[in-house]
This record gives C-alpha cells, sequence and structure tokens, in this order.
C-alpha cells in the first residue's frame, strides 16, 4: 500500500502541485487539438468516403475544402434551435450536454508523452521552474484508478443517448434511443474484459503502467491480438459507428435519438461522437500500441521514456500519429462494412463476443500464473481453436436469415386462410411475436 | 501518513479532472445558449409535429416498450458489477509470483466468482433473452 502511494504522490521528488499544473497544461492544449481533431475528422471522413466511393468530396470552401468544418461549424450557430411542443423541455435541453460531459471527460488520463524533465527546459525556463530536476509526466491526470476512470466515463454516455430518446416524444427517438442503450450496456462487457486481458498482462491500472509493461513485453497487440480485436470492435459499437450505427439507421429511424434535435444540440450529439472515436482510437493506442512507443518487440531500440522537450515533442507526435491512424482506420471500417441488423448485432455481443472475451481472460490468467506472459500470443491463437473446436457442439439457431411470412410479401406471400407459419421457440413470451397476417405491426 | 495527508495527495492527482469536468460543462452550455441567442426563432403548427416522415403523428411516442431492454439491463448488471470486481483481483493477482501457491488460491476462486455469474449467464440464454429475431 505505502509503496504504491509513493508512486502516486509524486513523480521522484517531484510536488503534487507541478504535476497538477502539467496535467492543467497538457488538458489545455490537448482539448483544444482534440477539439479541431474533431472538426477536421469530420472532414476526413467525408473525404475518405468520398475517395471510396470514387467521388471528390467537400472541395468548395477554402482549398481543397480545407475550410470546410469552419462553415460547417458557423452554420450550426446560425441555425435556428428549434424545441418542438411535445417534448419534455429539461431533459431534452439537458441531453446534448449529458452526452457531450462524459466525452469530454474521458481523455484527462491518456498520457499523450512520456516524462518531461523540466531543469533541461529551453530559454532560462529550466532555471526557473526545473526545481531540483523535478519531472512530470505529459499526462491531464494522473490518478491511480487510470484506465477504470476512461471506461467509467465512457459508458456514462448511454444517458445522453436515452434521455434524448425519450424527451424528443417521436417514435424515431424513442426506438433509436432505446436500441442505442442497449447497444452500449451490451458492448461494454466484452470491452472491460478485453481491458481485463491487458490489466492482467501489464499488472496494473495506470496509463503509465500499462506504456511500461509493453516497453518490456512488446505491444499488446501483438501478445494479445484476440483481445486487441474484441476491443477495436467495442469501441466501434460504443462510440455508434456503423457498422454498429442501429441507433440512427438513417434508412429505418431517421436520425435516431436525434432527430428532433436542431442547431448547435444536434452538433453536440455529433461531436461527442467523434470526441468518443478519438479518445477510444488514443484509448487503443494507449493498451495495444505502446503508446508513444516506436519498437513493437520487447528488444533492440526505442524511444526513451524520458527527456527533454524535444523528446516529448517526438513522443507527441508519434502518439498523435497512431491515434490518427486508428481513427482512419475506423472510418475506412464505416465504409467498407454494412449495417448489422438488430438481432444479429446483439446476438454478435451476447453469444458470441462476451463468451470469447471471458475465455481471453480466463486463458490470460491461467498464463499469468504460470508465468508465460511472453507466449500469451499462443494463447490467444488457442483462443481462436478452442471456439472452432467448440462451435460445432453448440446449439444452432433454426435460420437466423428465414423469411417471415406476411401479408403481400415479396419473398413469402401468406394469402386470407393460410395456415399460420410455426412461430420461432421464443421462452421470453410468445405474445412477443406478433400474428403474421397483420402484417409488421411490432417494431422492436 | 495519515489519513488527511493521504486523502490530501489523492485529491491533488484529481484536480484536473475538476477542472475539465467544468470546462467540458461550460462548452456545452455556451454553445447551446450561443445559438439560442443568434438562431431565427418561429413556430407553426406543423412545424411542431414530431417527425413521422410528413404523415400525421399516430398517438404519443412512450409507449410500453418490449419487455426485452428491462431483462437484457438486468443482465447487463449482472455482468459489470462481477468485472468491476475483476479488476482489483487483477492487480493484486499479477504481483503473486508465478506458480505460487497463493496464486492457485486466487485464480480459484476468481474461477469460482465466475463460474456463478456463468450460471446465470447460460440460463439467460437458454431462456431466450440473447434472441432478438
Amino acid at each position: 500500500m505505502i509503496e504504491s502511494l509513493s508512486t502516486l504522490a509524486a513523480v521522484g521528488e517531484t510536488p503534487v502541485l507541478v504535476q497538477a499544473a502539467a496535467g492543467v497544461l497538457v488538458i489545455l492544449v490537448m482539448l483544444h487539438v482534440i477539439l479541431g481533431g474533431c472538426a477536421y475528422a469530420i472532414l476526413l471522413e467525408r473525404k475518405l468516403s468520398a475517395w471510396m466511393q470514387d467521388r471528390v468530396g467537400p472541395n468548395r470552401v477554402g482549398p481543397m475544402g480545407l475550410l470546410q468544418p469552419i462553415a460547417d461549424g458557423l452554420k450550426f450557430i446560425l441555425k435556428e434551435e428549434y424545441t418542438p411542443p411535445g417534448v419534455d423541455k429539461v431533459l431534452f435541453m439537458l441531453a446534448p450536454a449529458l452526452i457531450m460531459l462524459p466525452a469530454m471527460l474521458g481523455f484527462v488520463v491518456i498520457p499523450w508523452a512520456g516524462t518531461l524533465d523540466l531543469s533541461t527546459l529551453p530559454f532560462g525556463l529550466g532555471e526557473l521552474i526545473g526545481g531540483d530536476g523535478w519531472k512530470v509526466n505529459l499526462i491531464g491526470a494522473d490518478i491511480n484508478i487510470g484506465v477504470v476512470f476512461l471506461l467509467a466515463t465512457a459508458s456514462l454516455g448511454v444517458y445522453g443517448v436515452a434521455l434524448g430518446g425519450w424527451a424528443s416524444n417521436s417514435k424515431f427517438s424513442f426506438l433509436g434511443g432505446l436500441r442505442a442503450s442497449a447497444q452500449m450496456i451490451s458492448y461494454e462487457i466484452p470491452m472491460g474484459l478485453s481491458l481485463l486481458a491487458v490489466i492482467l498482462m501489464a499488472g496494473s491500472v495506470t496509463p503509465y503502467g500499462i506504456l511500461d509493461a509493453q516497453r518490456e513485453s512488446g505491444w499488446f497487440i501483438l501478445q494479445q491480438p484476440l483481445a486487441a480485436i474484441l476491443f477495436y470492435t467495442c469501441m466501434l459499437a460504443e462510440s455508434n459507428r456503423t457498422p454498429f450505427d442501429l441507433a440512427e439507421a438513417e434508412s429505418e429511424l431517421v436520425g435516431g435519438y436525434h432527430t428532433e434535435y436542431s442547431s448547435m444540440r444536434f452538433a453536440m450529439f455529433f461531436l461527442a461522437e467523434y470526441f468518443h472515436m478519438i479518445t477510444g482510437a488514443a484509448f487503443f493506442a494507449l493498451l495495444f500500441l505502446g503508446g508513444y512507443s516506436l519498437n513493437p518487440v520487447p528488444f533492440g531500440w526505442d524511444l526513451p521514456a524520458e527527456g527533454g522537450l524535444g523528446l516529448i515533442l517526438v513522443q507527441w507526435a508519434v502518439m498523435l500519429g497512431k491515434t490518427g491512424l486508428m481513427v482512419a482506420f475506423g472510418m475506412a471500417v464505416r465504409w467498407t462494412i454494412p449495417r448489422f441488423r438488430f438481432d444479429q448485432l446483439m446476438r454478435l455481443a451476447w453469444e458470441g463476443m462476451i463468451p470469447l472475451s471471458l475465455l481471453v481472460v480466463l486463458v490470460t490468467a491461467i498464463f499469468v500464473h504460470l508465468g508465460l506472459e511472453p507466449w500469451m500470443w499462443l494463447g490467444s491463437i488457442g483462443c481462436v481453436v478452442i471456439v472452432y473446436a467448440v462451435l460445432p457442439f453448440m446449439p444452432r439457431q433454426s435460420n437466423p436469415n428465414r423469411r417471415i411470412a406476411m401479408v403481400g410479401s415479396r419473398f413469402n406471400p401468406l394469402r386470407e386462410g393460410d395456415a399460420l407459419p410455426p412461430r420461432p421457440a421464443v421462452a421470453i413470451s410468445d405474445a412477443a411475436i406478433p400474428d403474421p397476417r397483420q402484417g409488421p405491426a411490432s417494431i422492436h | 501518513m495519515t489519513t488527511s495527508t493521504l486523502l490530501a495527495v489523492q485529491l491533488d492527482t484529481y484536480l484536473p479532472v475538476l477542472l475539465i469536468f467544468v470546462m467540458a460543462a461550460g462548452f456545452a452550455v455556451v454553445n447551446i445558449v450561443a445559438s439560442h441567442l443568434i438562431g431565427p426563432r418561429k413556430q407553426a403548427a406543423v412545424k411542431g409535429m414530431p417527425y413521422e416522415s410528413g404523415m400525421n403523428p399516430i398517438e404519443g411516442a412512450r409507449k410500453r416498450f418490449n419487455v426485452r431492454f428491462y431483462i437484457l439491463a438486468m443482465t447487463f448488471l449482472v455482468f459489470d458489477v462481477e468485472i468491476i470486481f475483476l479488476y482489483p483481483w487483477a492487480v493484486t493477482f499479477t504481483q503473486l509470483g508465478p506458480r505460487s501457491p497463493e496464486g492457485v488460491l486466487f485464480l480459484g476462486r476468481i474461477l469460482f466468482f465466475i463460474a456463478m455469474s456463468v450460471v446465470a449467464y447460460v440460463y439467460a440464454w437458454k431462456k431466450g433473452v440473447f434472441r432478438w429475431d
């Protein structure tokens, strides 16, 4: 207990308040970097989708359309902020703020660079604030619960979505909010479990502890490829991105939970999604890509963890580069893979990813107990082998893509007087399954 | 270290979190208030209707919804609470030496703990909680 507290209280001999001041500075800088990044991520997304679909994309505002985000932002502010008469006014106002707040809280526990030696600062600053070789970590808040804080704030986002859907008094919003809540809580479980696999490998929940562990054992994406894939998938699902954007599926739910929103309130939902995406990508880079490290394997040269301003800037660039890469990868996924159906989405989470992530955690725990951490990649492959070995013995669903007989259906028409097709065996309540002769009545 | 200094040390590390909390709330409020003040405002009967693809809305939107969402949330709670307990276990477990007798005890206990929730999970699966078709 005491040992861990001494590392918590100060970095070396550095007073806690100096570290806190550095944290405030990092927050101020990174907040603006990420907000600017959000605006340009939207432009990047539009450009990427244009390139992938052989279009040009936005190119009118400024050179190569580079001023497009500013035009978008101005337009958002100048538009009418309309509150429909039927809405729950307080919750309707509160929801955009409630979705923005947790989205912006998460990034404070992500280390954007290593440890800065204050006495090496140029322009006489080193003598002024350097102290007796004071060193600060380039992180917003070096709190001892670290990554658990990030997970907690990420899952708070569900409040804004659920409240926005409920308050809007629109059926599209309501269904979108319900779906989004169910989806976000479902994918939180495999996310937490695959994070647990990383914590078991690192033996620490603090961001710098995880980074140090990766310097010793190599990046965790090599050690835990399966957990990395699970985590990235959950990250896409948590930020409601295609293929998991069931909550705002344009073709069925118009805008989902933000159907009734306009102007800056709508922009809040949009901005929060991109903020989540950037924080999530940085989180992934921290957990699986070694943060600011450049060398994925445990031997050979790597960037030192501690040094002067030049080194810190290089580390910062490396970390931002990895974050940008993961964001762009998420966009490529979005424009490549079609959207899931809701029952497929739920089955993927509950019948696929949760058992798999439980298995990964168990195998990791056993490997850690046996002291075989460097061989964990074998364990990861072993998990896949186990899944494929067990799969034939699992109960199969009759036919998840069967065609349901409906009146007037092109594929499987049902005429008046026909016998009802057999109902699928669902144990909760048969009443939940509508009479197919009534047409597609129930939407959920 | 006395309790008061312990508390002070931990609170100091949370100062930046408080700052970002205030800044995030400020950001949201300022943006919403700005567009509230700047944007035009007009009311009209049709404009006030909830969006339903141009049709007149049928009944209210806040109806009773499927009980599956509720059951799913209950199942989620089982797992979420379990995961919260697993984090401190993971950190303590890794600090034991490899193949130590305490490690066997730790592993056995947590296996029992996970098995308990897996029983609930299998029951829910068999009951069809995860089938939405």
